[in-house]
C-alpha cells in the first residue's frame, strides 16, 4: 500500500488519521535536521524542497485537525505558511480552515465566514475560499445558501467535479433528485472512469425511483442497475457497487413480476432510452452480487491478504444485507 | 593503430583547466537556477470572465469527448443548451468585441507581460553561457587536457577535440573546448542532485521545453468566438451512443467464470 502520509486525506479513515497526527511530532522534528541548519551561502547548494515534503505536511495538518490536535496542526501550518506565503491560494484556505476547526461556537463560526466574505469582495478568484464559504455555509445548515454559492461558482468554473459532486450532494439531502442526477452526471462527464461516481449516481437513482411508479420507475430503476454495473465493470471489488447492485436487482424484479404490461422488446426510438433489461439477466444479476457480498465479507473478515482495505462498516451492513435475505428464505 | 599515442601532459593542466572550466560550469548551473528562480514573475490571475470562458469551452470538450456517460436524453439536453449559449456568446469574456477578430497581441498588457517573462528568461540563459564561452575560447583554447579511458571511431574526432587541429592525433583525446562542451550537455544529473529534480539550472532542457511550447508565442490567442462556434459545430455532428448499453450482459459476461 502507499505511504499513507502522502495520500489524499479525504480516503483516510479515523484509525489512520490517528496513526497520521501521532507521527505529526517525530516527522516535524525530523525536518529540521543538520541539513536545513547550513549557513547561508553553503544553503544554496543543498536542496530540501520535495513536493512529497509539503503534501505530507497539509496531509498531517489535516489529519492533526481530525483528531483535534491543534498545536500540532498550527505547527505545520505555520511551517506552510512560511513557506509559501500568506497570499497562496491554498495556504489561506487551509488557514480559513484551521479557523473553522478551532470555532467555538456559532459566532466565531459566522465571523470566519465574514473573512471569507470580505475576501472575496476583494478577489473574487480565489476558489479554494469560494469552496470553503460553501462548506462553512453547509455546516452552518444554511443549505439554500450553500446551493447557491456553489451554483454561483459552478456558472464561473463549470469543469469543477469537486464543486459538481458537492453540489449533487447538496441537492440530495434536500430532496431534489433531479438536479442531484444532473450534478452527478456532470461529474461523470468530466471523469468518466470514477467508478465510485457512477455507484454513487445508481445510489441517487435508486432514491429517486422511491418516487415514481410504473414505467418511469421501472426505467429508473433499470438505470440505477446499468449504473452500478458500470461500476462494477469499471472496479470488480467494489463493494458498494455490489451492494447497490443486489439492493436495485431485488427492487427491480418485484417491479418487473407485478407489472402487468408487456416489456416493450426494442428501445424507445424517440426518446433515447434504453429498453427494461431482461428478467433472466436480472435475476442473474442478483446472483451474481449476492456471491460476489458474501465473497468479499468472508474474506475480508478472515483478513486475507489484498482484501483488508475494506471499511469495517460497510462490511457490516453488506453482511446484515446478506442475513436479510437468508432469513427470507428460512422463512 | 598499433601502439597508442603518447602524449606528455603537464599535471598543471588539470588543476588549472579541467577542474575549473567543470567548476565554473557547475556554478554557472547553480546560478542560473537562482537567477531564474528570482526573475520568475508570479502567473497572473485572470480575471473571472476570462477563466469563465476558457472552462466553458473545456466544459463542452468533455461533453465532447464523455458523451458515452450519460443517457441520450441529458446529451440532448445539455447540447441544445451548450449550442445555443455558444452561438449566443453567452460564454464570451468580452461580449462587445464579438466580430472583431483577433485582438493585436501587441496591445494585449497580459501578453507583453507574459513576453517579458521570456525574455528574461533567455537573457538569464545567454549571457553567462556566452561569457563563459569567450572566456575559455580566450583562455585555453588549443589544449588536449585529458584522454578518455576508452576507444573511440574516428567520427567523434569534432566532437572532442574541437579547437584542435591536428589530423592524427587519436580520439581519446579531448581537447578543453570539447571539455566544456561535454559539461554543458552533460550535468543535468548533478544540477538534479545539487538542487532537485525541477531545477533551472541546464539551459538546453529549458530550451527544448520552450521549442515544444508552441512553434509561435507572439500569434497568442485564437479567436474564441470562432472556438465556441466550432465547438457548437462538433457537438451538432455527435451521433450518441450510451455506455450503459449492454453493460448487464458485459458484467455478466466477465464474471460468468467466477460465480
Amino acid at each position: 500500500m502507499a505511504n499513507p502520509l502522502l495520500e489524499a486525506p479525504s480516503k483516510s479513515s479515523p484509525e489512520t488519521a490517528i496513526d497520521l497526527s501521532q507521527q505529526a511530532s517525530t516527522f516535524i522534528t525530523s525536518q529540521s535536521s543538520w541539513l536545513s541548519a547550513i549557513p547561508y551561502p553553503l544553503s544554496l547548494f543543498i536542496n530540501t524542497e520535495s513536493q512529497e515534503k509539503w503534501q505530507t505536511y497539509e496531509n498531517l495538518f489535516l489529519a492533526c485537525l481530525r483528531t483535534g490536535d491543534d498545536n500540532t496542526a498550527y505547527a505545520c501550518l505555520e511551517s506552510l505558511t512560511d513557506r509559501f506565503g500568506k497570499g497562496n491560494d491554498r495556504v489561506v484556505a487551509l488557514q480559513g480552515l484551521y479557523k473553522e476547526a478551532t470555532a467555538k461556537n456559532e459566532s466565531e463560526l459566522a465571523e470566519v465566514l465574514r473573512e471569507y466574505e470580505e475576501m472575496l469582495k476583494s478577489d473574487p478568484t480565489i476558489f479554494s475560499i469560494r469552496k470553503r464559504r460553501a462548506a462553512v455555509l453547509r455546516s452552518m445548515g444554511k443549505t439554500s445558501d450553500a446551493v447557491t454559492a456553489l451554483t454561483n461558482l459552478l456558472d464561473q468554473s463549470p469543469t469543477d467535479a469537486e464543486a459538481w459532486s458537492e453540489l449533487g450532494d447538496l441537492y440530495l439531502t434536500q430532496g431534489s433528485y433531479d438536479q442531484a442526477i444532473f450534478s452527478f452526471e456532470e461529474v461523470l462527464l468530466i471523469m468518466p472512469y470514477s467508478w465510485n461516481m457512477q455507484a454513487r449516481l445508481g445510489e441517487v437513482l435508486y432514491l429517486a425511483s422511491g418516487r415514481t411508479e410504473g414505467g418511469d420507475q421501472m426505467k429508473i430503476l433499470s438505470e440505477s442497475m446499468r449504473r452500478f454495473c458500470r461500476s462494477l465493470e469499471l472496479c470488480d471489488d467494489y463493494l458498494r457497487g455490489h451492494y447497490g447492485l443486489k439492493l436495485v436487482t431485488t427492487r427491480l424484479l418485484e417491479v418487473l413480476s407485478t407489472s402487468k404490461k408487456p416489456q416493450q422488446s426494442s428501445s424507445d426510438p424517440v426518446r433515447g432510452d434504453l429498453a427494461p433489461p431482461s428478467v433472466d439477466a436480472v435475476k442473474k444479476l442478483n446472483e451474481l452480487a449476492t456471491s460476489k457480498l458474501a465473497e468479499i465479507v468472508r474474506r475480508s473478515n478472515s483478513g486475507e491478504k489484498g482484501w483488508d482495505g475494506y471499511s469495517a462498516a460497510e462490511i457490516i451492513a453488506a453482511r446484515e444485507l446478506l442475513d436479510r435475505d437468508t432469513q427470507k428464505i428460512e422463512r | 593503430m598499433a601502439e597508442a599515442q603518447q602524449i606528455l601532459r603537464d599535471p598543471a593542466l588539470f588543476y588549472w583547466i579541467l577542474l575549473p572550466i567543470t567548476v565554473v560550469m557547475v556554478l554557472t548551473g547553480i546560478l542560473r537556477h537562482y537567477l531564474s528562480t528570482l526573475l520568475q514573475s508570479a502567473p497572473k490571475r485572470q480575471p473571472l470572465a476570462k477563466l469563465r470562458e476558457q472552462r466553458s469551452l473545456l466544459r463542452s470538450a468533455n461533453l465532447r469527448t464523455n458523451y458515452a456517460q450519460i443517457s441520450a436524453s441529458a446529451f440532448q439536453k445539455r447540447r441544445e443548451w451548450l449550442i445555443e449559449n455558444a452561438r449566443d456568446g453567452k460564454f464570451l469574456a468580452d461580449p462587445d468585441a464579438r466580430g472583431k477578430g483577433k485582438p493585436n497581441p501587441m496591445s494585449d498588457p497580459a501578453m507583453m507581460e507574459g513576453m517579458m517573462g521570456m525574455m528574461k528568461g533567455n537573457v538569464a540563459m545567454m549571457v553567462p553561457q556566452s561569457l563563459i564561452m569567450g572566456w575559455i575560447n580566450a583562455f585555453f583554447s588549443g589544449y588536449v587536457i585529458m584522454k578518455l579511458p576508452f576507444p573511440l571511431t574516428p567520427q567523434f574526432k569534432q566532437m572532442l577535440q574541437a579547437g584542435v587541429g591536428t589530423r592524427d592525433l587519436d580520439v581519446r583525446w579531448v581537447s578543453s573546448l570539447s571539455w566544456y562542451f561535454l559539461t554543458l550537455f552533460g550535468l543535468q544529473p548533478v544540477y538534479n542532485f545539487i538542487l532537485g529534480s525541477n531545477n533551472a539550472a541546464n539551459q538546453v532542457t529549458q530550451q527544448m521545453a520552450q521549442s515544444q511550447m508552441g512553434a509561435n508565442p507572439m500569434g497568442g490567442a485564437e479567436d474564441p468566438e470562432k472556438l465556441f462556434n466550432a465547438e457548437a459545430e462538433n457537438l451538432e455532428v455527435i451521433e450518441h451512443y450510451y455506455i450503459l448499453d449492454g453493460v448487464e450482459d458485459r458484467l455478466l459476461e466477465r464474471f460468468q467464470g467466477a460465480i
